[in-house]
Formats: C-alpha cells, structure tokens, sequence
C-alpha cells in the first residue's frame, strides 16, 4: 500500500490522533451536567399509548334489550388517548378472584377523548359479559389497555368511497369510522348495511338516521331476520342486494357474527372482489363439535410449573384465567400476538393465519385460539 | 449469586452478548420488557403478508467460500448453520432524481472498482486506493484490538496511514486520494439515506469495504428467523430469559453494580450489560448520586443518531407486474451529498431505501404479491415540533403517502393502486417498542470526537460504573445489524475477562 500524506510531519500526525480523544474529554467535561432526559418523544408515546389506563364509569345506558352502553373517564380525570376510530381496547375485570380480558371497540366518536364508550351484549353463558352486564355500576372502576387494532380506514390503501357491512354490535367499531369519515370529509361516499333480528335490537338508529340527513354522502340500509316492516330489508346482506350497487372501487368493512363473514365472504368470491377491498374485524373462528373432554394442561412460566385441567372446547386461555394463571392476553382471538407461548408437547386444534413463519416452525402458538386434543405443556414467556 | 451476568434488553447484541458468555461458562440472565427477543431485529404480520421490521440487508456475511466476519461470528455462535440465508446480487443500487440516472454496482472489490470505471472513467487509481487504505484501517483495528495497544507511536509505526486518516471526515480523504468528484458522489451515495456530514472516513471506509467484499444476505424467514435462532441456542446452553421484565433500577453502591431490579424481582449481580441506552441507565435506572458527573457530560455531549419513517407495504402484485427487478433502492434526490446532508434536517426530505423483499426472498409473500419497506431517515426536532397526539395518526399518513409518491416518482411505477396491507412506524413507534429516547434507531451519531475510534480508545476511561457495560446501537460500534453483532461479542468478552479478574 503506497503511502498516502495528509499530515507530513509525524509529530502532527501523531498529536492530531491523540487530539481526537483529548478533545473527547474537554467536550465531556464542558458539555451539561444535566442529569434529567428531555424526551418529548417518550411523552407522545405515552400519551398515545399507555400500557394501561385505570378508568371510571360514569355513565349506564340501557341500548337495546340485552346491549348496555358504558361511559369510561380517566380516574386521575386526564383525557384518554386519541385513537384511530375502529379501535378496540382490552377491558381487565376480577371474577371471583380470577382475572379475566376481553376486548369491545370503542363505540364512541374519536374526536371525544373525554370518555370512551364501550357497549356491551350480554351473550348468553358468556362470563364477562354477563357480568359487567348484570353487575358494573357507575362508580365503578376498571383497568383496561390503551386502544388497540388494525381495523381502521386507511385513506392511503382504501378507496373513496366505501361500503360498511355490520350486523348487531358489530357497528360499535362500524360508527366512529362513519363519524371520522364524514366530519372529516374524507369520503366521497358511505353506504351502511346494518343487520339485526328485529327492529328493537337495532343500535343508534336515530343517531344514524341523523347523521343521514345531515350528510348528504351518507347512506344507511337496515335489514332485519326476524321481523318484516316498511324499509326495512327483510333478511340477510345476499349477492342480490350488493349486486345492485356499483361495487367497482369500493372498500368493504365487515364486522359481525360469524356466519356473516363466513357468508359474505361467499359473496365476495363469487363478485370477484381482490381482498385488497375488503377489511374484517378479527374474529374468532368457531371450531365445531368439540366435546368437553378434559385433559391436563402442563404450564411452564419463569421458575414455576403449574398443571390444571382444560377441556377440548375451552381455549388453553380460557382455562389458565379460570385457574388463576394470568396470562397475557389483549384481542383473544389470536390476531395481536400478545399471547404468544411456546407448546412443548400435546396435540392441539389451533389457528396458524397470524403466527410468524419461523414462530410455527418453532412451535410457537396463540393460547386464545388453541384448543387442547390431549395432554398438552406450555410455556409462557 | 443466582447469575454472573444480567443482560437487559434481548436484542440483536444483547442475545450475542448473553450466548457468547453463556458458551464460555457464565450463568447468563437476559431480563426483556417486552414479550419476545430481538428488538427491532424481529418481524410482525398483517393480512398475508409478514414484514420485517428493520432489516434491509446483512453486510460483511458473504457465503461458505467467501466468509465476512458475521459468518465467522455465527460459526463461533454455532448458528450459521441453523439460518437459511439469501445471497443478494447487488452491492448497491443508487437512483438520482435529479439526473434521471441509475446505478448498479456488483458485489466484490474488483468488479465493484471496473464498474465504477465505467460510470466515472480515470478513477481506478483512486478506487484502488482508497480500497488498500480500507485494508489497512481493518488491519490496524484488529491490531489494536488484539493487542490493546494504547500507543500512538506503535500505531504510527506499523499503520502510519491508519494514524493520519482516523481524525479525517470522509470527503476530505476521498479528495486528498484523488478521486474524481462523481466516484466520491457515488461512494458517499451508498450510505447518504442515514449518515450525516461529519461521518468519520475510518469507519465510512471500514463499511463501504465490508459492504462491497462479502455478498449481503437476508434470512429466509425474516430477520425474526436469527432472533429466534439466537435465542434458542442461548437456551440450549443453559441461558435463561425472562419477558415482560422492565428493569426499574441498576442499584450501585461505591461506584459498582450490586442488583438489578423489575418491578416485582431484585437480582443480586455484579456484572450488568445494558444493550439499551446509556441516556435511559444513567438517567432513569441508577440513583442520581451514584452516577459520576461525567457520565451526563459524556451523554449530553452526544448527538442522537438518526429518526426514522418506515412505510410497510403488501401489494396484491408481483414486483415483475409492478416493473421492480432490484432488491434495495437507493434513492436520492441528487448525488451532492452536501446539499443531501442539509435536507436530512427535514422529516420530509425526499432521501430514501425502498426494499423489494421479494427480489431477495421470492417465496417471501405468496405469488403474485409483493413486499415493500420504505424507510427514510431524518435528524433533528420537527418530529416533535409537528406531531402531537391529537395529530398524530394524520400526520403519519402524510409522511407515508409522501414516501410512497417519491418512491412511485423515482422509480417510475405506480404502487398506491395495489396496497393491500399498510403499516406506518415513526418515531413514536419505536419509542414505544425499544424505548430508545426520542424513538431513534441509529444510536448516537458517529462524529468526529465521538466516532467509533474514538469509542474505542476511550472505552476503559469511560467505565464510570464498575460492572456496567453497554452494547448495542449505542455502543462503540454505533448501530446497524453487523455493527450490533460483533459489538455484542466483544462485550461478551470484555466483561468474561472482568469476570475472571476477581
Ligand atoms: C376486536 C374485538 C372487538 C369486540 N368488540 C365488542 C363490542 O364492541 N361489543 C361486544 O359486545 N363484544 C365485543 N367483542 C366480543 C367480546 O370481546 C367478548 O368476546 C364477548 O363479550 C363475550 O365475552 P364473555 O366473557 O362474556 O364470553 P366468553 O365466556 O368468553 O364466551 C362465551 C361463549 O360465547 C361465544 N362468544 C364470544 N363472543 C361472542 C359474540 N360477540 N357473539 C356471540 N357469541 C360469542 C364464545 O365463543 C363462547 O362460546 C369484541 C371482540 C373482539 C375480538
Ligand atoms: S391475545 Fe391476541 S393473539 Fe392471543
């Protein structure tokens, strides 16, 4: 290597080398002392999303027969964290000595960060629901996740004009995308189709007949199953009724029970629409004819080791929460990965869409979606 | 004592840091606060498609004839064989706005100095230079490392050249070698998106050669498929790793490390190495009059490293349909650098890597689908300055569609019709899951006093806290995938010959 000259006398050379680290310390011993980290990004962060957040109902509203709606304020009174409409967060309760997680969107507008609303349907032998149904009073307080999901309008991706498909709660994430939407103008166009049973389980429907006055841009459509009146489309949402709107660039939001995706998704296929123009809800998939039969489920967390019973048709969530095994959990239909443990052995009936390809090579599971078949060990990290 | 050495933070040099000791015999604790190992070196899912999140390429790889030096480390680790990587066929491909004009260089030193000789004629002399000084900056480094010589006139007598380049900026040097002002353009260019002026030539040149000698590879399955393997190994050898365990507090006493401690837990230890940073241990995790004075005057007088915006895009089309056949996308708004430099005070400036992860990894999504990551980098406080929590989720729309158009722009496709999958990271973003204050992801910047040389040479003098080493993006090495990795070794080794000592 032929010698290159930037300094030609060595003893510079050799003294601006040493610079380098003499000039370090000068700069150290002259820079602040301060011993106090300015991070205003770490306060937007928290801000926005807060690991979790202690709440208060403040108010009760009686919707519908079996839908009650809940007012949740701050407890230190702060306001709550802006949110993406369409978002959910994971509401923590205590029954009988057992913590338990669920998560409801949030069915309130955006821009109130005030109070968040959750609304709540009491589903027939359904633990929590039942319980903040029959039992939450106003007073009452709560832990729950800051907002969480991926169900969201996204004016990059989606198109301008955009269909929404809803049957009961399913509207609770459905409504803030309309209210963001309009007010926002950011749509040219919003068709709804909200399905229910009967006229009376309908929710909001003054709200939404409102908001359709008001915006010229905003179309509502109710269907009902069970009863047939005046204007109101008696059944389901079939390929006839969609066929007759102009589907072409149109975004789809679904969210509902399962047999409407499960239908609609039918549909779908059969209007040849590329899935780029229809977003779900995550839901979880009913896994069908599963009996109670028990088995022993083996539970490896830090230096402990716990064995309890589960039962073929109970996710291996749902019994660590019944026997006091807390883990973590947020959306509990095996979409946001929180979850995540390691099988170590035992057969299982699970849901493999949302795992990482290394994680299922590795044996990684989602607990909130895995059924046991046998004698099942886990791990939880 | 339960543990000779408590690791926090299971990220890329954390893992390395705690599988390195834990094969030489130490009992190895890594306490994570989040609910996996690898940090940003891991991936996430959306619909059908699964990102990565920070990995573009792994430089100084290379393949089984032809080992870089993270190869060599992954054989030490004994987990080169457990990874499938992808050989890249590109060292760099470079696009300049302004000019309309692309650029493709080969991998390996020859070919990469023929092709530069074809896009800028007489700078073959320069090049070959400027390659024979890359050689001896590397030889002098691990000489220095080898023998831990301290001494300048030692170093001046075998590495004269070393001495004379480590307080130069990089410009300065490719000048004083004779390089025509295009070649330095070029050079400059396959780093511009994220280094900043003051860029020191030694590891500039330490970089661009490791880049260009070894092929870059990526993993099959995302950089979540070396997270994964890291941690399983450290686990096999005995490690142990406990998630969703936010370390609270470093307790010193005299000037030494004797616990660490999470919310519900305290261990007893004297060893600690903080793969996170330096500003969050001495700041937020050991009680102010423990920690000497220089330590903050050390931290204040660091300039962050760069902040990031990353738009993850699936698109329901395959790269060939789209018209994209390279795997990285250089992108510049022109190839002077100094101009450059100045923008990247901008959150918008315009500078960007798009990665085609399909034209490294074909089955990477399924057929007829593509994976694109764009990430530019900035430095600076508009962030905060513009962002707000009531603005937030607008704004990071902007700054993605932005991207998205330059990208669309520069390269001359169009991609927004075909998104079926978006995600948008920003600073907030990155505070949240690695909590490097302000959300930045390049560690402190490499300048002058405080390059990477200069990290080195004061590693021992700046020990303020006996036991408390600290690896990582804001280590010595300064940050990126191959920096993290061999930094995370030497860690290992220091703190096991501290070990040893008592
Ligand atoms: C992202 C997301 C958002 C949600 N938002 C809302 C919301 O806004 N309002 C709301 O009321 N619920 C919402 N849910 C459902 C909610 O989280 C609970 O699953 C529901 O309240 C039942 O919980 P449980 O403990 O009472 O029943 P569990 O004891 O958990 O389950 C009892 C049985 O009911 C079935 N089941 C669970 N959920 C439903 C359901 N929604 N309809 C019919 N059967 C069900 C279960 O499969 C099980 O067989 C949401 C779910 C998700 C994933
Ligand atoms: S709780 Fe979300 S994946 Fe299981």
């Amino acid at each position: 290597m032929k010698d290159i000259i930037i300094e030609k006398n060595p003893k510079k050379a050799k003294a601006k080398f040493d610079d380098l680290f003499l000039a370090r310390e000068q700069i150290i011993k002259s820079a602040s002392k301060d011993a106090k980290l300015h991070d205003s990004i770490k306060n937007l962060t928290n801000t926005l999303h807060p690991k979790n957040i202690e709440v208060e109902v403040t108010k009760i509203v009686e919707e519908t027969k079996n839908v009650k709606s809940f007012y949740l304020k701050r407890k230190e009174g702060e306001t709550l964290p802006n949110f993406e409409a369409g978002s959910y967060i994971t509401l923590e309760i205590k029954i009988n000595d057992r913590i338990y997680k669920r998560p409801y969107s949030i069915s309130s507008n955006p821009k109130n960060t005030q109070e968040y609303r959750i609304t709540i349907k009491k589903v027939p032998d359904g633990l929590v629901s039942t319980h903040v149904y029959d039992n939450c009073k106003v007073g009452d307080v709560f832990t729950i996740s800051g907002p969480l999901g991926n169900f969201h309008y996204n004016k990059i991706r989606d198109e301008k004009d955009v269909i929404f498909l809803c049957g009961g709660t399913g509207i609770t994430p459905i409504l803030p995308m309309i209210y963001e939407l309009l007010e926002n103008q950011k749509v040219n166009s919003i068709l709804l189709y909200y399905g229910n049973q009967k006229k009376e389980d309908i929710l909001w429907e003054t709200n939404l007949e409102e908001l359709q006055t008001k915006y010229s841009n905003f179309k509502v459509k109710f269907l009902l199953t069970e009863e047939e009146i005046e204007n109101y489309i008696y059944g389901n949402i079939t390929e006839e009724i969609l066929k007759k709107e102009n589907l072409n660039g149109k975004s789809f939001f679904v969210c509902g029970p399962l047999e409407m995706y499960k239908s609609l998704n039918e549909i779908f296929k059969k209007l040849d629409i590329p899935n780029k123009y229809i977003r779900h809800e995550i839901y979880k998939e009913e896994l069908e004819n599963l009996l109670r039969i028990e088995h022993k489920l083996t539970i490896k967390k830090e230096n402990q080791t716990y064995t309890i019973s589960c039962y073929e048709n109970e996710t291996l969530l749902t019994s660590m929460e019944n026997n006091h095994i807390n883990p973590k959990a947020h959306c509990t239909v095996g979409e946001c990965g929180f979850c995540r443990s390691k099988l170590l052995s035992g057969e299982i009936k699970t849901e493999i869409s949302s795992l990482r390809k290394k994680d299922i090579e590795m044996k990684y599971i989602h607990p909130c979606v895995t059924y046991p078949l046998s004698d099942v060990s886990i791990e939880l990290p | 004592m339960e543990y000779d050495v408590i690791v926090i933070g299971a990220g890329n040099a954390g893992l390395v840091s705690a599988l390195t000791l834990q094969k030489k015999g130490k009992k190895v604790l890594i306490l994570e606060k989040s609910k996996m190992a690898g940090g940003v070196s891991s991936s996430f899912k959306r619909g059908i498609f699964e990102f990565d999140i920070s990995l573009s390429k792994l430089t100084n790889y290379g393949n089984e004839e032809n080992k870089g030096e993270i190869f060599h480390l992954f054989d030490r680790l004994g987990i080169s064989s457990k990874i499938t990587m992808k050989e890249l066929e590109h060292s760099f491909h470079i696009i300049d706005k302004e000019k309309k004009e692309s650029y493709t260089f080969p991998v390996g030193i020859d070919n990469f100095i023929e092709q530069m000789e074809a896009y800028v004629p007489n700078s073959k002399v320069s090049m070959i230079t400027f390659f024979g000084l890359a050689e001896e900056i590397r030889d002098a480094f691990n000489y220095y490392n080898e023998q831990q010589v301290k001494n300048t006139e030692d170093l001046y007598l075998k590495f004269p050249n070393f001495v004379q380049l480590a307080p130069c900026k990089t410009k300065e040097v490719l000048k004083k070698i004779g390089m025509p002002e295009k070649a330095i353009e070029l050079l400059v260019a396959t780093s511009l998106p994220e280094k900043n002026e003051d860029e020191n030539f030694v590891s500039f040149a330490l970089h661009l050669e490791n880049s260009i000698k070894f092929p870059s590879v990526i993993p099959t399955l995302t950089s979540h498929e070396i997270s994964s393997v890291l941690e399983k190994e450290f686990l096999n050898m005995g490690g142990k790793i406990n998630y969703f365990k936010e370390v609270e507090e470093i307790e010193v006493e005299n000037k030494m490390v004797k616990k660490v401690k999470t919310k519900d837990k305290s261990y007893l230890c004297n060893h600690v190495i903080a793969n996170i940073s330096p500003i969050t241990v001495y700041c937020n995790l050991i009680k102010k009059e423990e920690v000497p004075k220089e330590a903050f005057g050390l931290q204040n007088s660091r300039d962050l490293g760069a902040k990031c915006i990353t738009v993850y895009l699936g698109l329901n089309k395959s790269p060939k349909e789209i018209g994209l056949t390279k795997y990285q996308y250089i992108i510049l708004n022109s190839l002077q650098s100094e101009k450059e430099f100045k923008k990247m005070n901008q959150i918008k400036n315009g500078n960007l890597y798009a990665t085609i992860r399909n034209n490294g990894v074909e089955v990477s999504s399924r057929e007829g689908t593509t994976e694109i990551t764009l990430t530019s980098y900035f430095y600076g406080r508009d962030f905060e300055k513009e962002v707000n929590s009531s603005n937030y989720y607008e704004k990071k729309q902007e700054f993605a569609e932005f991207l998205i158009e330059s990208f669309e722009a520069s390269t001359n496709t169009s991609i927004k019709e075909y998104i079926e999958e978006i995600e948008i990271a920003t600073p907030v973003t990155f505070n949240r899951y690695t909590s490097h204050p302000f959300g930045v992801v390049k560690g402190f910047n490499e300048k002058g006093y405080d390059n990477f040389l200069s990290r080195y040479f004061t590693e021992e003098k700046e020990t303020f806290i006996k036991g408390l080493s600290f690896c990582g993006g804001f280590g010595s090495r300064a940050s990126g995938y191959e920096n993290t990795y061999l930094n995370g070794e030497e860690v290992a080794n220091k703190v096991y010959e501290e070990c040893m000592e008592k």
